[in-house]
Protein backbone atom coordinates (compact mmCIF):
# COMPACT_ATOMS: atom_id res chain seq x y z
CA UNK A 1 0.00 0.00 0.00
CA UNK A 2 1.28 3.40 -0.52
CA UNK A 3 1.05 5.65 2.35
CA UNK A 4 -0.61 9.14 2.19
CA UNK A 5 1.69 11.00 4.88
CA UNK A 6 4.22 9.52 6.46
CA UNK A 7 5.26 5.87 5.03
CA UNK A 8 4.35 3.92 8.27
CA UNK A 9 5.73 0.25 8.02
CA UNK A 10 3.61 -2.50 7.57
CA UNK A 11 6.77 -5.27 6.89
CA UNK A 12 6.91 -7.43 9.51
CA UNK A 13 9.97 -9.82 10.65
CA UNK A 14 9.48 -13.64 11.44
CA UNK A 15 11.09 -13.00 14.69
CA UNK A 16 8.09 -11.83 17.09
CA UNK A 17 10.08 -10.35 19.96
CA UNK A 18 11.82 -8.36 17.32
CA UNK A 19 8.55 -7.33 16.00
CA UNK A 20 7.20 -6.32 19.41
CA UNK A 21 10.97 -4.93 20.40
CA UNK A 22 10.76 -2.45 17.27
CA UNK A 23 7.29 -0.55 18.31
CA UNK A 24 8.95 0.36 21.38
CA UNK A 25 10.30 3.83 20.33
CA UNK A 26 7.63 5.13 18.74
CA UNK A 27 5.08 4.11 21.03
CA UNK A 28 7.91 6.02 23.59
CA UNK A 29 7.35 8.78 21.15
CA UNK A 30 3.67 8.87 21.06
CA UNK A 31 3.58 8.98 25.26
CA UNK A 32 6.07 11.16 25.04
CA UNK A 33 4.30 13.98 22.67
CA UNK A 34 1.16 13.01 24.22
CA UNK A 35 2.13 13.66 28.01
CA UNK A 36 3.93 17.07 26.51
CA UNK A 37 0.53 18.15 25.21
CA UNK A 38 -0.95 17.30 28.56
CA UNK A 39 1.44 19.41 30.43
CA UNK A 40 1.66 21.81 28.14
CA UNK A 41 -2.64 22.51 28.24
CA UNK A 42 -1.87 22.51 32.33
CA UNK A 43 0.91 24.87 32.49
CA UNK A 44 1.08 27.31 29.77
CA UNK A 45 -2.69 28.42 30.54
CA UNK A 46 -1.09 28.90 34.21
CA UNK A 47 1.68 30.74 32.93
CA UNK A 48 -0.11 33.25 30.36
CA UNK A 49 -2.44 34.51 33.54
CA UNK A 50 0.55 34.81 36.10
CA UNK A 51 1.89 37.30 33.50
CA UNK A 52 -1.35 38.50 32.53
CA UNK A 53 -0.92 38.17 29.05
CA UNK A 54 -4.51 37.13 27.10
CA UNK A 55 -4.18 33.36 26.08
CA UNK A 56 -6.60 30.97 24.93
CA UNK A 57 -6.60 27.81 26.63
CA UNK A 58 -5.80 24.81 24.48
CA UNK A 59 -6.58 21.56 24.98
CA UNK A 60 -4.29 18.82 25.32
CA UNK A 61 -5.45 17.29 22.20
CA UNK A 62 -4.31 20.02 20.00
CA UNK A 63 -0.98 20.46 21.53
CA UNK A 64 -0.43 16.60 21.02
CA UNK A 65 -1.18 17.17 17.02
CA UNK A 66 0.79 20.39 16.83
CA UNK A 67 3.45 18.81 18.66
CA UNK A 68 2.69 16.04 15.96
CA UNK A 69 2.96 18.14 13.23
CA UNK A 70 5.83 19.89 14.00
CA UNK A 71 8.06 17.06 14.62
CA UNK A 72 6.95 14.83 11.27
CA UNK A 73 7.02 18.42 9.27
CA UNK A 74 9.84 20.39 10.51
CA UNK A 75 12.58 17.08 11.66
CA UNK A 76 10.83 14.19 9.84
CA UNK A 77 9.94 11.68 11.72
CA UNK A 78 13.73 9.08 12.11
CA UNK A 79 12.86 5.54 10.94
CA UNK A 80 13.20 4.01 14.42
CA UNK A 81 9.96 5.44 15.46
CA UNK A 82 7.90 4.60 12.39
CA UNK A 83 6.82 1.48 13.64
CA UNK A 84 5.96 2.59 16.48
CA UNK A 85 4.18 5.58 15.40
CA UNK A 86 2.11 3.13 13.14
CA UNK A 87 0.46 1.62 16.58
CA UNK A 88 -1.53 5.17 17.03
CA UNK A 89 -4.31 2.72 15.42
CA UNK A 90 -4.25 0.33 17.67
CA UNK A 91 -4.33 2.83 20.92
CA UNK A 92 -7.29 4.33 19.08
CA UNK A 93 -9.58 1.23 18.67
CA UNK A 94 -8.41 0.40 22.75
CA UNK A 95 -9.53 3.46 23.51
CA UNK A 96 -13.24 3.25 22.20
CA UNK A 97 -13.74 -0.08 23.78
CA UNK A 98 -12.53 1.17 26.92
CA UNK A 99 -14.92 4.32 26.14
CA UNK A 100 -17.87 1.83 26.38
CA UNK A 101 -17.87 2.11 30.42
CA UNK A 102 -18.99 5.64 29.68
CA UNK A 103 -21.92 4.78 27.60
CA UNK A 104 -25.02 3.41 29.29
CA UNK A 105 -26.82 0.72 26.92
CA UNK A 106 -29.62 3.06 26.56
CA UNK A 107 -28.07 5.92 25.47
CA UNK A 108 -25.92 4.07 23.06
CA UNK A 109 -29.21 2.31 21.70
CA UNK A 110 -31.00 6.00 22.06
CA UNK A 111 -27.84 8.20 20.44
CA UNK A 112 -27.27 5.08 17.83
CA UNK A 113 -30.74 4.74 16.47
CA UNK A 114 -30.60 8.79 16.17
CA UNK A 115 -26.97 8.09 14.78
CA UNK A 116 -27.80 5.15 12.36
CA UNK A 117 -30.74 7.05 10.63
CA UNK A 118 -28.16 10.22 9.81
CA UNK A 119 -25.47 7.81 9.09
CA UNK A 120 -27.91 5.70 6.75
CA UNK A 121 -28.89 9.22 5.11
CA UNK A 122 -25.24 10.13 5.25
CA UNK A 123 -23.92 6.95 3.59
CA UNK A 124 -26.06 7.47 0.58
CA UNK A 125 -25.61 11.11 0.26
CA UNK A 126 -22.40 10.84 0.01
CA UNK A 127 -21.31 8.13 -2.19
CA UNK A 128 -24.09 9.26 -4.78
CA UNK A 129 -22.20 12.74 -4.84
CA UNK A 130 -19.06 11.31 -4.90
CA UNK A 131 -19.70 9.14 -7.31
CA UNK A 132 -21.10 12.20 -9.50
CA UNK A 133 -17.94 14.38 -8.78
CA UNK A 134 -15.75 11.96 -9.92
CA UNK A 135 -17.07 11.27 -12.66
CA UNK A 136 -17.88 15.11 -13.46
CA UNK A 137 -13.98 15.37 -13.28
CA UNK A 138 -12.79 12.64 -15.35
CA UNK A 139 -11.22 10.54 -12.35
CA UNK A 140 -10.83 6.79 -12.86
CA UNK A 141 -13.90 4.79 -12.10
CA UNK A 142 -11.84 3.04 -9.08
CA UNK A 143 -10.52 6.14 -7.67
CA UNK A 144 -14.30 7.42 -7.48
CA UNK A 145 -14.90 4.08 -5.98
CA UNK A 146 -12.64 4.64 -3.24
CA UNK A 147 -13.16 8.41 -2.77
CA UNK A 148 -16.88 7.79 -2.24
CA UNK A 149 -16.55 4.55 0.29
CA UNK A 150 -13.74 6.73 2.30
CA UNK A 151 -16.11 9.70 2.52
CA UNK A 152 -19.36 7.76 3.08
CA UNK A 153 -17.73 5.57 5.43
CA UNK A 154 -14.33 5.46 7.42
CA UNK A 155 -11.70 6.93 5.87
CA UNK A 156 -8.71 5.13 5.41
CA UNK A 157 -9.44 1.41 7.08
CA UNK A 158 -13.00 1.09 4.45
CA UNK A 159 -10.04 2.82 1.51
CA UNK A 160 -8.03 -0.29 2.35
CA UNK A 161 -11.06 -2.73 2.96
CA UNK A 162 -12.16 -1.98 -0.60
CA UNK A 163 -9.12 -1.62 -2.40
CA UNK A 164 -8.77 -5.48 -1.23
CA UNK A 165 -12.16 -6.07 -2.17
CA UNK A 166 -12.53 -4.54 -5.99
CA UNK A 167 -8.69 -5.47 -7.23
CA UNK A 168 -7.52 -0.94 -7.21
CA UNK A 169 -4.13 0.01 -7.93
CA UNK A 170 -2.46 0.65 -4.93
CA UNK A 171 -1.61 4.48 -7.02
CA UNK A 172 -5.68 4.73 -6.53
CA UNK A 173 -5.28 4.36 -2.99
CA UNK A 174 -2.80 6.29 -2.16
CA UNK A 175 -4.60 9.05 -3.71
CA UNK A 176 -7.57 8.26 -2.11
CA UNK A 177 -6.08 8.05 1.49
CA UNK A 178 -4.23 11.38 1.36
CA UNK A 179 -7.23 13.23 0.04
CA UNK A 180 -9.28 11.59 3.31
CA UNK A 181 -6.31 12.71 5.47
CA UNK A 182 -5.60 15.74 4.20
CA UNK A 183 -9.13 16.71 4.67
CA UNK A 184 -9.42 15.24 7.78
CA UNK A 185 -6.56 17.03 9.12
CA UNK A 186 -7.87 20.20 7.99
CA UNK A 187 -11.12 19.64 9.86
CA UNK A 188 -8.99 19.50 12.90
CA UNK A 189 -8.85 23.18 12.23
CA UNK A 190 -11.79 24.29 10.44
CA UNK A 191 -14.65 22.02 12.45
CA UNK A 192 -14.02 23.31 16.06
CA UNK A 193 -13.94 27.08 15.10
CA UNK A 194 -17.45 26.38 13.44
CA UNK A 195 -18.81 24.84 15.71
CA UNK A 196 -18.21 28.06 18.01
CA UNK A 197 -18.98 30.16 15.46
CA UNK A 198 -22.40 28.84 15.26
CA UNK A 199 -22.83 27.92 18.61
CA UNK A 200 -23.75 24.51 18.30
CA UNK A 201 -24.40 22.32 21.05
CA UNK A 202 -21.91 19.41 22.32
CA UNK A 203 -24.24 16.95 21.63
CA UNK A 204 -25.36 18.45 18.20
CA UNK A 205 -21.03 19.25 17.48
CA UNK A 206 -20.45 15.75 18.34
CA UNK A 207 -22.47 13.90 16.02
CA UNK A 208 -21.56 16.41 13.52
CA UNK A 209 -18.31 15.48 13.61
CA UNK A 210 -18.52 11.56 13.94
CA UNK A 211 -21.05 12.30 10.50
CA UNK A 212 -18.73 13.94 8.84
CA UNK A 213 -14.73 13.41 9.86
CA UNK A 214 -14.10 10.49 7.67
CA UNK A 215 -11.23 9.08 8.86
CA UNK A 216 -12.13 7.77 13.04
CA UNK A 217 -8.71 8.87 14.87
CA UNK A 218 -9.75 12.81 13.16
CA UNK A 219 -13.48 12.98 14.04
CA UNK A 220 -12.44 11.64 17.35
CA UNK A 221 -10.38 14.24 17.78
CA UNK A 222 -12.14 16.93 15.88
CA UNK A 223 -14.71 16.35 18.67
CA UNK A 224 -12.44 15.76 21.49
CA UNK A 225 -11.18 19.68 20.64
CA UNK A 226 -14.99 20.78 21.24
CA UNK A 227 -15.01 19.37 24.52
CA UNK A 228 -15.00 16.62 26.56
CA UNK A 229 -18.77 15.30 25.86
CA UNK A 230 -18.74 16.10 22.58
CA UNK A 231 -15.57 13.92 21.74
CA UNK A 232 -17.85 10.86 23.22
CA UNK A 233 -20.71 11.46 21.07
CA UNK A 234 -18.24 12.02 17.98
CA UNK A 235 -16.58 8.49 18.97
CA UNK A 236 -20.21 6.82 19.07
CA UNK A 237 -21.67 8.39 15.87
CA UNK A 238 -18.35 7.21 13.92
CA UNK A 239 -18.46 4.17 15.72
CA UNK A 240 -22.01 3.61 14.21
CA UNK A 241 -20.61 4.66 10.75
CA UNK A 242 -18.01 2.12 10.67
CA UNK A 243 -20.24 -0.67 11.50
CA UNK A 244 -21.80 0.06 8.01
CA UNK A 245 -18.33 -0.57 6.83
CA UNK A 246 -18.89 -4.44 5.85
CA UNK A 247 -22.10 -3.65 4.00
CA UNK A 248 -20.82 -1.12 1.86
CA UNK A 249 -17.42 -3.07 1.02
CA UNK A 250 -19.98 -5.44 0.16
CA UNK A 251 -21.98 -3.64 -2.47
CA UNK A 252 -19.15 -2.28 -4.14
CA UNK A 253 -17.09 -5.85 -4.58
CA UNK A 254 -20.60 -7.33 -6.25
CA UNK A 255 -20.68 -4.41 -8.59
CA UNK A 256 -16.95 -4.10 -9.52
CA UNK A 257 -17.72 -8.02 -9.69
CA UNK A 258 -20.60 -8.11 -11.90
CA UNK A 259 -18.47 -6.07 -14.43
CA UNK A 260 -15.70 -8.58 -14.60
CA UNK A 261 -12.80 -6.16 -12.84
CA UNK A 262 -13.17 -8.09 -9.36
CA UNK A 263 -13.03 -11.41 -8.04
CA UNK A 264 -16.94 -12.79 -7.22
CA UNK A 265 -17.39 -12.65 -3.54
CA UNK A 266 -18.27 -16.70 -2.19
CA UNK A 267 -19.46 -16.24 1.28
CA UNK A 268 -21.42 -13.03 1.89
CA UNK A 269 -21.31 -13.61 5.59
CA UNK A 270 -18.10 -14.73 5.92
CA UNK A 271 -17.35 -11.85 4.04
CA UNK A 272 -19.38 -8.93 6.63
CA UNK A 273 -17.85 -10.34 9.28
CA UNK A 274 -14.35 -10.38 7.77
CA UNK A 275 -14.33 -6.76 7.21
CA UNK A 276 -16.75 -5.74 10.12
CA UNK A 277 -14.60 -3.33 12.93
CA UNK A 278 -14.18 -5.80 16.13
CA UNK A 279 -13.76 -2.73 17.99
CA UNK A 280 -17.46 -2.04 17.92
CA UNK A 281 -18.33 -5.01 19.55
CA UNK A 282 -15.93 -4.50 22.71
CA UNK A 283 -17.38 -1.21 22.75
CA UNK A 284 -21.28 -2.55 22.96
CA UNK A 285 -19.89 -5.60 25.25
CA UNK A 286 -18.24 -2.74 27.84
CA UNK A 287 -21.41 -0.83 27.50
CA UNK A 288 -23.67 -3.62 28.58
CA UNK A 289 -20.79 -4.78 31.30
CA UNK A 290 -21.29 -0.86 32.73
CA UNK A 291 -25.10 -0.97 32.49
CA UNK A 292 -25.58 -3.87 34.25
CA UNK A 293 -22.89 -2.72 37.08
CA UNK A 294 -20.22 -5.22 36.51
CA UNK A 295 -17.77 -1.83 37.57
CA UNK A 296 -18.09 -0.15 40.39
CA UNK A 297 -18.10 3.93 40.27
CA UNK A 298 -14.03 3.91 41.23
CA UNK A 299 -13.99 1.07 38.67
CA UNK A 300 -15.41 2.77 35.82
CA UNK A 301 -13.50 6.06 36.42
CA UNK A 302 -10.42 4.23 35.72
CA UNK A 303 -12.05 2.66 32.77
CA UNK A 304 -12.57 6.16 31.35
CA UNK A 305 -8.67 7.42 32.51
CA UNK A 306 -7.26 4.44 30.68
CA UNK A 307 -9.11 5.03 27.61
CA UNK A 308 -8.03 9.23 27.83
CA UNK A 309 -4.55 8.22 27.75
CA UNK A 310 -5.20 5.50 24.98
CA UNK A 311 -6.74 9.10 23.08
CA UNK A 312 -3.94 10.96 23.98
CA UNK A 313 -0.95 8.29 22.17
CA UNK A 314 -3.94 8.43 18.90
CA UNK A 315 -3.67 12.05 19.35
CA UNK A 316 -0.01 12.07 18.80
CA UNK A 317 -0.01 9.74 16.28
CA UNK A 318 -2.50 11.89 14.08
CA UNK A 319 0.01 14.50 14.13
CA UNK A 320 2.98 12.57 13.22
CA UNK A 321 1.56 10.46 10.70
CA UNK A 322 0.65 13.39 9.03
CA UNK A 323 3.13 14.97 6.49
CA UNK A 324 2.25 17.90 3.93
CA UNK A 325 4.81 17.84 1.59
CA UNK A 326 4.01 13.94 0.97
CA UNK A 327 0.49 15.02 0.61
CA UNK A 328 1.17 17.10 -2.13
CA UNK A 329 3.10 14.76 -3.99
CA UNK A 330 -0.42 12.86 -4.89
CA UNK A 331 -1.73 15.15 -7.16
CA UNK A 332 -4.27 17.85 -7.34
CA UNK A 333 -7.53 16.50 -8.96
CA UNK A 334 -8.52 13.89 -6.07
CA UNK A 335 -8.06 16.93 -3.76
CA UNK A 336 -9.95 18.45 -5.50
CA UNK A 337 -12.71 16.18 -5.69
CA UNK A 338 -12.00 15.04 -2.41
CA UNK A 339 -12.44 19.03 -1.00
CA UNK A 340 -15.67 19.56 -3.16
CA UNK A 341 -17.46 16.63 -1.70
CA UNK A 342 -16.22 17.01 1.73
CA UNK A 343 -17.74 20.87 1.97
CA UNK A 344 -20.45 19.83 0.28
CA UNK A 345 -21.11 16.59 2.81
CA UNK A 346 -20.13 18.55 6.18
CA UNK A 347 -22.60 21.14 4.91
CA UNK A 348 -25.40 17.95 4.20
CA UNK A 349 -24.38 16.88 7.53
CA UNK A 350 -24.53 20.22 9.17
CA UNK A 351 -28.12 20.53 7.60
CA UNK A 352 -28.94 16.68 9.58
CA UNK A 353 -27.96 17.53 12.95
CA UNK A 354 -29.81 20.75 12.93
CA UNK A 355 -33.09 18.79 11.93
CA UNK A 356 -32.18 16.14 14.30
CA UNK A 357 -31.20 18.80 17.33
CA UNK A 358 -34.71 20.76 16.48
CA UNK A 359 -36.99 17.41 16.35
CA UNK A 360 -35.14 15.92 19.63
CA UNK A 361 -34.70 19.03 21.54
CA UNK A 362 -30.92 18.59 22.24
CA UNK B 1 -2.34 -33.96 -3.55
CA UNK B 2 -5.53 -32.94 -1.62
CA UNK B 3 -7.66 -29.61 -2.55
CA UNK B 4 -7.64 -29.05 1.21
CA UNK B 5 -3.86 -29.18 2.12
CA UNK B 6 -3.50 -25.19 2.65
CA UNK B 7 0.16 -23.21 2.48
CA UNK B 8 1.49 -22.67 5.72
CA UNK B 9 1.24 -18.71 5.08
CA UNK B 10 -2.49 -19.38 4.74
CA UNK B 11 -2.53 -21.39 8.11
CA UNK B 12 -0.99 -18.66 9.61
CA UNK B 13 -3.24 -15.81 8.34
CA UNK B 14 -5.76 -17.96 9.91
CA UNK B 15 -5.29 -17.99 13.33
CA UNK B 16 -3.50 -14.29 12.90
CA UNK B 17 -5.66 -11.75 15.08
CA UNK B 18 -6.37 -8.22 13.32
CA UNK B 19 -5.46 -5.35 14.75
CA UNK B 20 -8.84 -4.85 15.53
CA UNK B 21 -8.96 -7.92 17.35
CA UNK B 22 -5.90 -7.63 19.09
CA UNK B 23 -6.95 -3.79 20.62
CA UNK B 24 -10.81 -5.41 21.71
CA UNK B 25 -8.18 -8.01 23.73
CA UNK B 26 -6.08 -5.34 25.17
CA UNK B 27 -9.12 -2.99 26.20
CA UNK B 28 -10.53 -6.37 27.61
CA UNK B 29 -7.91 -7.86 29.79
CA UNK B 30 -7.54 -3.71 30.93
CA UNK B 31 -10.64 -4.19 32.38
CA UNK B 32 -10.56 -7.44 33.65
CA UNK B 33 -7.49 -6.08 35.55
CA UNK B 34 -9.27 -3.20 36.79
CA UNK B 35 -12.64 -5.55 38.10
CA UNK B 36 -10.42 -7.52 39.69
CA UNK B 37 -8.40 -5.57 41.88
CA UNK B 38 -4.77 -5.82 40.22
CA UNK B 39 -5.53 -2.28 38.31
CA UNK B 40 -7.04 0.05 41.25
CA UNK B 41 -6.36 3.70 40.37
CA UNK B 42 -6.11 4.81 36.69
CA UNK B 43 -4.71 9.14 37.24
CA UNK B 44 -5.44 11.29 34.76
Amino acid sequence: MSEAAVALPRVRSSNPAWNFLRLIPGVLLLAAIGYAGKLLEQNVGKYAKAHHWTFPNIEYVLWAILLGLLISNVIGLPQIFRAGVATYEFWLKAGIVLLGARFLLGDVLKLGSVSLALVAIEILGAIAFMTFLGRAFGLRPKLTSLLAVGSAVCGVSAIIATKGAIDADDEDSGFAIAAILALGALALFTFPLIGHVLHLSDHAYGLWSGLAVDNTAEAAAAGALYSDAAGKLAVLAKTTRNAMIGFVVLAYAIYWASRGQAQAVGNKAAFLWQKFPKFVLGFLLISVLATYQFFNKEQVGALANLSRWAFLLTFAGVGLRTNFREMRKQGLRPFAVGAIGEVVIAGFTLALVYGAQRFYHW
Amino acid sequence: MSQNTASPDAVESRWKLSLDSWAVLFALLAALLIRVGVLKHIPW
